[in-house]
């Protein structure tokens, strides 16, 4: 769920990359390159050390037609790999690797607008700790849709841009499925394999530039195909899960004097229908579902929440090679309706769980020339929340990581 | 700049915490299992260090270069690389890309005499080769983007003599007969560093087994100093020193 929702907003946030890949005039095909990686160790306060690393490699080609027909191509190589992560998201050694392509054709209307329509479509691989084939992953997902997109541009002096994007897909997931239902009906293969996961996303964003600030709104809007909601009686009804997601972003990248600031915030707030039954163990049961404390516990709402993000890096330009650079953020999840847990799993009622995730990140940056540079970098992460319950995924935990980072960008 | 560097390092690398003990034994223990679950792609990754996979300098015919480091020294892993342009960027017509074929073998020697000498190993062969093509093309003066195909293959056999098989995490391993093949894809850009110096980063992505890699390197006339990165690999980076030469 989260991977979706992080490609979701990865899609609305590559809207302003796509645009900032501009024809020069003089030629037909203008390429549009950006490779990033990022390797690290990670040491957490519990556990071994490990590593990790974060490829994302985008190649595209930009084809003047006629001076007002452009197509644009993009293919994305992103690869996650293992890393802390904020609580509730994924386990410290998951991992995922996407290729993801997208076709836009661009029409301009005049000096001041542009349509954009466009087809994508990509295939994505998740991989557990448990280092089973790419091609088995659990969460393994195929994707295929279109855009319409429109760009209204004012005060080309300071890259004013406003854009509204519309974006529908159809999100498949091959390998899906449910152990839970398949240990408890092994016969039912149908009930447990049968595109559980499978949805139709619709997303619309209404996004902003100028003079290096931006901003936006993103409404996403997921729509199950077979997955039910399950009732306060511990049974999937007839309703099928719809996920809905709102989120604010701003932030803005200046210079001033020797430094250098680009800090983001953004909010979000992700409503859904579903509900969870919690199990204790395998084959337990319970008379009283609404009691937290019970070996299997009803709780409704449990995956709404709202989350506040934001990270400040500041780079400080000591020479124009050189900069040391410093970074706070933080992410902060706030659920609506679902209890905290203590040790035991037992869920307290009259509370909420709260998620916080802090990271403060020294580096050294060197320019190697106007299109790569490298970065040395060290982060401390804390990590805390008042669910206290960390059998399977930890909640609470201090951690290191140190690492380098390259980007060519052209 | 340097007094600057070691100062910030200090502040940082400052005994926080959050440090918690490193257990070397049981890391070690993972990487031996690792290596056991699929020893190919172990050896694999050392091919890739010497895989000559960016473009020939422009205005040179062919290219030969030899890895040393870690692959000569200390993997045994003899070999040699070449590289042939096909065209010239904007030979036949402007904006037609250069062509170059890429290939190389290697074979290690240690295996061979292992097999000689060893009291233990019966038999042991452990070589590959790859080959290919890389076009480029110049996007700007300073940045040339290169992309690329190679197909890789290596072979790895190893078995022990009768009651000489070692014990690797409680289970006897006499033997295995393993190997690797793939395609690649290979996408990648080049700037100059300097006179004659040159900075490149590459994505080399493997059709079949998903294995893939990022490249990255500072080369000049005779030395390639490189740092890959293979995420999914046992040793997540490798320091590469390679020798060429290109005229």
């Amino acid at each position: 769920m989260k991977k979706i929702l992080l490609s979701v907003f990865l899609t609305a946030g590559l809207a302003g990359r796509l645009c900032a890949a501009v024809a020069e005039d003089s030629k037909i095909f203008t390429p549009f390159f950006d490779m990033t990686m990022t390797e690290a160790g990670y040491l957490p306060s519990e556990g071994n050390i490990f590593s990790g690393a974060n490829i994302n490699t985008q190649v595209g080609l930009l084809s003047k037609v006629t001076q007002k027909d452009h197509i644009f191509g993009l293919y994305n190589f992103n690869y996650s790999g293992a890393g802390f992560a904020p609580q509730d998201s994924k386990q410290f050694t998951d991992r995922s690797m996407g290729h993801n392509f997208t076709i836009e054709y661009r029409r301009a209307l005049g000096d001041k607008f542009r349509v954009r329509p466009g087809i994508a479509f990509g295939h994505d691989y998740s991989r557990s700790g448990a280092n089973e084939a790419w091609k088995n992953g659990l969460y393994n997902m195929d994707t295929a849709g279109y855009q319409l997109a429109g760009d209204y541009m004012f005060d080309t002096e300071k890259n004013g841009i406003m854009t509204l994007t519309y974006l529908g897909k159809s999100i498949k997931f091959p390998n899906y499925t449910d152990l839970l239902r398949e240990f408890m009906d092994p016969a039912n293969t149908a009930a447990a394999n049968g595109g559980l996961q499978d949805q139709n996303l619709k997303q619309v964003s209404l996004r902003s530039g100028w003079n290096n600030f931006f901003g936006g709104v993103t409404y996403t809007q997921q729509d199950y195909k077979n997955q039910k909601v399950v009732a306060n009686t511990g049974i999937y009804g007839d309703t099928k899960q719809k996920d809905k997601t709102t989120a604010l972003d701003f932030g803005f990248h200046h210079k001033l004097w020797v430094f250098e600031i680009y800090p983001v915030v953004s909010y979000t707030m992700h409503r859904s229908n579903q509900n969870f039954m919690r199990y204790k163990f395998l084959g337990a049961t319970s008379t009283d579902l609404l009691n937290g404390s019970s070996d299997v516990s009803f709780i409704a709402k449990n995956y709404d929440y709202n989350e506040t993000t934001f990270s400040v890096p500041l780079d400080l330009n000591i020479t124009g090679k050189w900069a040391v650079g410093g970074a706070i953020s933080m992410t902060r999840r706030a659920y609506t309706d679902r209890p905290k847990r203590d040790e035991n799993n037992n869920y307290i009622s009259g509370t909420e769980q709260t998620n916080l995730m802090s990271t403060l990140t020294g580096s050294i940056r060197k320019r190697i020339n106007d299109v790569a540079m490298v970065r040395l970098f060290y982060s401390l992460v804390v990590a805390s929340s008042n669910c206290k319950f960390e059998k399977y995924m930890p909640y609470n935990y201090t951690g290191n990581s140190f690492g380098l980072s390259y980007q060519l960008s052209y | 700049m340097k007094r600057l560097t070691l100062t910030f390092l200090a502040l940082f690398i400052v005994k926080s915490p959050a440090f918690a003990t490193i257990d070397w034994e049981s890391k070690g223990m993972q990487i031996a299992g690792e290596i056991i679950a699929n020893p190919a792609g172990f050896f694999y990754d050392f091919q890739q260090d010497l895989e000559s996979t960016t473009p020939l300098p422009p205005g040179k015919s062919f290219g030969i270069q030899t890895g040393l480091f870690p692959t000569t020294i200390p993997m045994t892993y003899v070999n040699g690389s070449g590289k042939l342009r096909l065209h010239g960027e904007g030979r036949l017509a402007p904006g037609v890309p250069q062509v170059d074929l890429i290939g190389g073998y290697w074979d290690m020697l240690a295996a061979k005499m292992a097999t000689k000498d060893s009291q233990t190993i019966d038999s042991a062969k452990f070589n590959g080769y790859y080959m290919g093509a890389i076009v480029s093309s110049s996007v700007s003066p300073r940045v040339r983007t290169f992309w690329g195909y190679k197909h890789s293959v290596l072979a790895a056999k190893l078995k022990f003599k009768p009651g000489e098989e070692p014990d690797f995490l409680g289970t006897k391993v006499s033997s295995f007969d393993t190997g690797f093949k793939d395609d690649f894809l290979i996408a990648g850009i080049e700037t100059p560093k300097g006179v004659s110096k040159l900075w490149s980063m590459q994505l080399n992505y493997g059709l079949k087994t998903q294995t893939f890699s990022s490249k990255v390197s500072w080369y000049g006339k005779y030395f390639e100093l490189g740092l890959n990165i293979f995420p999914e690999g046992v040793l997540v980076f490798h320091p590469v020193w390679n020798f060429h030469l290109n005229f």
